[in-house]
């Protein structure tokens, strides 16, 4: 519609030019296209945050990582029915002496702390190593070291002597026999220091388990409860969980693959034995793994001399 | 003569087609002359012709051109030569009509009284229809659908055991073929619509296995190379064969992963039909070995599978690519286990799965179930013990996703049960102008002609 003549001004004009109902900077056309700009950026972070039709919306968690308080774990069977009470008492001192100097913990089973449904009492140790990985869950490293072995040396650092990944490609054993002497599983030529979750040594028998160090972590969890399962229990290994795990390393890669054999004397000499693995002055530990099948005493009697000596070396340091 | 359908032999020997008689002068069998009757077929027409023995012939509207010259040329566009625009005008002059003006012009017309802005709507809104015409008529969609950023469909792998038993157990007879082919094909459509990979494994019983004890472990090993084959891929769906997609318009991410924890259940005790002792007591495992539902994370889900009415069922389950899984198929079967169990475990590898779950902390932690009809219902005749169960048995008006016809090869019709899903399928999701023919049109055609008809 039109008028004929424009609407009067008023007579008497404001003071201040108007307000108008917009921002001066924008037009309305300006306005359109931040509009569709912002719509655009929005559609793209929409796109970006779904991120393929929502199947990884859900990430794996992230795994737990140990704050390293402790930083180790010494894990030891007490078995009274094979070894003597002073004996005992002495691994006892041995063990919480050493741990006492670098801020460990131990973790002294006995072998009727669980209910192993009528599976030898060796396997203890299996399921101790799963309890100290449940009571210290912030420990970097879990050592397992039997009853038959003492610490002499208490000047060396799991975390350092053997655990660090290059001191660790320096002392595994590639391609090795997994089982002496012939096994043709063997241990893995290319493994990195950082994928070990697992080292063991191996003495002229097989792999040893009277010394061994896990890494906690999901790994660790998964190896345990796996070496404990009731039908490796309830199957006949002669040696039940030493031969059990060698089974295991040998038919899963998942274990093999994060196994190192390393030599012997850095975590597991002996008494006696051949001259891989007798014990020189310095080594880390001394072990009789022999002398439960004699008798109870024997241990005692066996070990009387390495007594002596390592509270004279922790006494000194 | 037209050729309405293709020339086929007839019970008295020759051709039924009119165009191939000797006799073809005759447009119809009206032409036929001094018979009585006023049609006749060919075949009477041939032999009463043979009698005569006068073969008729003419050309006289003998081609198709011949008799469709006239109509055909009616209907092609001319160029009009004598008429002039000048005149064309004045004669528009005297009653202006609609009809006069050619489609185009009205177009322009329309066009031309339009202001600028309402043609570029106009012009949009074309664009954009012409836009989701395209998308959804070409293999546009199905790559958007693929690519791991926008439908994510590479990131699921379909694994169907196709082929079992491979003509060792038995010969295989058509019934067999027909089982295979329509369940590949299924599987193929379905994977064809969402951009999933589609990996058809041979399961046929192989030297390999039967020697070591290995049978129907199969599965483990070729979930593992499918994980090893599609790096991109992150869930892998296992399919026995005796699978059929009812709803392939469900896709994966919709009906179960992108809700996954609505969907599933890791609390075993929500259905326990194996009487497993859930969660651990054991007080040597941490408090997330000892919780019912794992850590509560769906993203700590990596196996998925559904419980049928006597325990696990590995027809039809899921796994995540992740190191769990490589150390659950790692240990999954262990010669040990095998040796202590093989006569107790009827179901080897599920029986295995099952032990497992039962032990192993490690294991029950990232395991979750989802309700067996959501991926896995049941016919009528697997799990028939008590009746119909609202938790196994396929259910037409709630429309499952999948059914599988579980044991059908021990005493039951195997072919039968995957025709019969396979008609009801399609029936379920005939589109609409199928369901306008079938539901509207036919239905008052039978109520008025009291006729049953098929368009």
């Amino acid at each position: 519609m039109h008028f004929a003549l424009p609407p009067r001004k008023t007579s008497r004009p404001p003071p201040y030019l108007p307000r108008t109902s917009h921002l001066p900077g924008l037009r309305r056309t300006r306005l359109k296209l931040i509009a569709l700009g912002g719509l655009f950026f929005l559609a793209l972070i929409y796109l970006i945050t779904r991120s393929g039709g929502g199947s990884s919306r859900h990430g794996l968690p992230a795994a737990r990582v140990p704050k390293g308080n402790p930083p180790v774990v010494i894990v030891t069977v007490l078995d009274s029915t094979k070894f003597s009470g002073t004996y005992l008492q002495t691994v006892k001192q041995n063990r919480l002496q050493y741990a006492e100097k670098h801020g460990y913990q131990t973790f002294l089973a006995k072998i009727t702390d669980y209910d192993l449904e009528g599976s030898p009492f060796s396997w203890t140790m299996v399921v101790a190593m799963r309890d100290a990985l449940t009571k210290f869950p912030d420990c970097h490293y879990v050592w397992f070291l039997d009853a038959s072995s003492l610490i002499m040396n208490p000047k060396l650092k799991i975390e350092e002597h053997v655990m660090p990944s290059a001191r660790l490609e320096e002392l595994m054993r590639k391609d090795l026999p997994v089982v002496p002497p012939d096994s043709i599983i063997k241990t893995f030529s290319h493994l990195r220091g950082q994928d070990v979750d697992l080292v063991i040594s191996q003495d002229k028998e097989g792999l040893s388990t009277s010394s061994f160090v896990v890494r906690n972590g999901e790994w660790a969890r998964f190896f345990l409860e796996t070496w404990f399962g009731p039908l490796y229990r309830s199957y006949n290994f002669q040696k039940a969980e030493v031969h059990a795990l060698e089974h295991m390393v040998q038919w899963h890669p998942t274990i093999l693959s994060r196994m190192a054999v390393i030599d012997q004397r850095t975590i597991n000499s002996y008494a006696k034995g051949t001259t891989a693995e007798e014990y020189k002055d310095g080594d880390l530990v001394v072990g009789f793994p022999e002398c439960v099948t004699v008798g109870p005493q024997e241990c005692e009697t066996r070990s009387k001399p390495f007594a002596q000596a390592w509270k004279r070396v922790f006494e000194s340091v | 003569m037209s050729l309405s359908r293709s020339p086929s032999p007839i019970p008295g020997g020759g051709w039924a087609s009119p165009g191939l008689n000797i006799a073809s002068g005759r447009s119809s069998p009206a032409f036929a002359g001094s018979s009585s009757t006023p049609a006749m077929w060919e075949s009477s027409r041939l032999k009463r012709g043979g009698a005569s023995g006068y073969p008729s012939f003419s050309t006289k509207n003998q081609s198709f051109f011949g008799r469709h010259m006239r109509r055909i040329s009616s209907h092609l566009p001319r160029f009009s030569s004598s008429t002039h625009y000048a005149e064309k005008k004045k004669l528009g002059r005297g009653g202006w009509s609609v009809h006069n003006v050619p489609l185009l012009g009205r177009v322009k017309g329309i066009l031309g009284r339009m202001g600028r802005k309402m043609k570029i709507r106009l012009l949009m809104l074309l664009m954009l229809i012409l836009a989701i015409i395209i998308f959804y008529n070409t293999p546009l969609v199905y790559h958007w659908r693929r690519s791991i950023w926008f439908g994510g469909g590479k990131k699921f792998v379909i694994i169907l055991g196709a082929n079992v038993g491979g003509g060792v157990m038995d010969w295989k007879g058509a019934r067999e073929w027909a089982i295979e082919r329509d369940s590949e094909r299924n599987k193929k459509k379905y994977a064809a619509r969402w951009g999933y990979e589609l990996e058809i494994v041979d399961m046929s019983t192989k030297k390999r296995y039967a020697h070591e004890w290995r049978e129907s472990w199969e599965k483990v090993d070729f979930m593992r190379t499918a994980l090893k084959k599609y790096p991109d891929a992150e869930w892998f769906w296992w399919l026995d064969l005796n699978t059929f997609i009812m709803e392939p318009s469900y896709s994966l991410q919709d009906h179960i992963f992108n809700n996954l924890e609505k969907n599933v259940y890791r609390d075993i005790n929500e259905y326990n039909p194996l009487n497993i002792t859930h969660p651990f007591a054991q007080t040597y495992l941490d408090a997330e070995s000892q919780s019912p539902i794992g850590d509560g994370n769906p993203g700590s889900i990596n196996l998925l599978l559904s419980q049928d009415c006597a325990g696990f069922n590995l027809g039809s389950f899921f796994m995540r690519r992740s190191i769990w899984t490589d150390r659950l198929l790692d240990v999954w079967w262990d010669p040990v286990a095998y040796e202590q169990k093989h006569m107790d475990w009827a179901h080897k590898e599920q029986d295995a799965l099952e032990q497992l779950y039962v032990s192993q902390p490690w294991v029950r932690k990232h395991t979750a179930f989802l309700p067996q009809r959501s991926i896995n219902s049941f016919p009528e005749g697997a799990c028939a013990d008590d009746g119909i169960d609202q938790r196994f048995h396929y259910n037409e008006k709630d429309r499952d996703f999948l059914v599988n016809m579980a044991g059908c090869e021990w005493g039951r019709d195997c072919w039968g049960e995957m025709y019969n899903f396979r008609q009801l399928s399609y029936y379920l999701n005939r589109n609409p102008w199928e369901r306008f023919k079938e539901d509207l049109v036919a239905v008052l055609w039978f109520k008025i002609t009291g006729q049953k008809v098929t368009l």
